[in-house]
């Protein structure tokens, strides 16, 4: 467990501000990139975190340091990316010619990304359930363990792991299907020798 | 192709550059509108509470005090109310101008009317 986060929340209990913006700075792009990838909207991921450091700071009173603090922002923040994709279901929002991308695409080390994957693997990663997403992009992307993600969605390990395994091949089918529906990134990737 | 390193291929974003200053901004004008809100939930709770007790004190007036009002009987005693208990009520309403006007084309049927309750002229009790 981090001291250094457990003692700027402390200093946020006290209402500490300036503790508040260290948190912000040493978490933002974790969460900013979080909820984009759970989003697949730049600008409703930006709007997100922000939501949720708020919440961090107004609820800072409700967290105990039994879990890690990432846990816990990591938490809120899939909180309320349930909550918005509850709502775009209800409101039938839910459109892949509203996806925004992001500021920065390439990879991490520069390497720039096949437009048609990145396309295909949205469009695979939208069409899959939150309940399935989110652990998937928990474990896969932001790289917690199983149990880590267990108290971020508060549920028993096992649950974790069956969702986990049952998103990744609902993710796999959903390329296929992505893949097959817009071929050119598949001939390209023969091409270029990737696969 | 290995899922894991798939979904690590799709690249990381980052926060907008003005982030940090946005999030304190609305922090202060959280902060700002913070005892409006509390007041505004306040209120809504009041509300809430003065309407909730309102109903309950409506049913309860109508389960425990206009039901069990005393039976209205003409020409008996409080013996007579206690046995009238025992019988079942059935009360049914009656148009009795109809029902002479109806009658007027059928075998002829005498009437006989005879008030019984004080509560209103439009039941008969049997």
């Amino acid at each position: 467990m981090n001291m250094d986060e457990q003692r700027l929340v402390g200093r946020i209990q006290a209402g500490d501000e300036a503790a508040f913006a260290e948190i912000v700075r040493i978490y933002k792009d974790k969460i900013v990139n979080y909820l984009y990838q759970v989003m697949g909207d730049y600008q409703k991921a930006v709007d997100l975190s922000q939501e949720t450091f708020l919440r961090v700071y107004f609820k800072a009173d409700k967290y105990k340091p039994i879990a890690p603090f990432s846990s816990w922002i990591y938490a809120i923040a899939s909180n309320l990316a349930k909550t918005e994709l509850k709502k775009r279901r209800r409101m039938n929002l839910v459109s892949l010619d509203e996806i925004q991308p992001g500021p920065d695409t390439s990879t991490p080390s520069g390497e720039s990304m096949d437009s048609g994957l990145i396309n295909n693997l949205r469009q695979a990663l939208e069409e899959i359930s939150p309940r399935y997403r989110i652990p998937v992009v928990l474990k896969d992307m932001e790289g917690y363990s199983q149990e880590e993600i267990a108290q971020i969605i508060k549920r028993p390990v096992g649950t974790v792991k069956a969702r986990i395994s049952r998103g990744r091949n609902l993710l796999k089918k959903q390329l296929e299907k992505a893949t097959q529906a817009n071929p050119s990134f598949q001939k390209r990737e023969i091409l270029d020798g990737r696969c | 192709m290995d899922d894991a390193s798939l979904l690590k291929r799709l690249g990381r974003v980052t926060a907008p550059p003005d982030f940090e200053r946005r999030v304190m901004a609305h922090l202060a004008r959280r902060r700002a509108e913070l005892p409006q809100t509390k007041r505004a939930q306040a209120f809504r709770y009041s509300l809430a509470g003065a309407a909730a007790v309102f109903l309950v004190c409506f049913l309860a007036l109508n389960i425990f005090v206009l039901r069990n009002g005393p039976l209205q009987t003409a020409g008996r005693n409080a013996a007579g109310i206690q046995s009238a208990r025992e019988f079942i009520p059935i009360t049914e309403a009656v148009d009795y101008r109809k029902e002479i006007q109806n009658a007027s084309l059928e075998p002829r049927t005498v009437f006989i009317l005879e008030q019984i309750s004080n509560a209103s002229n439009r039941y008969i009790n049997y």
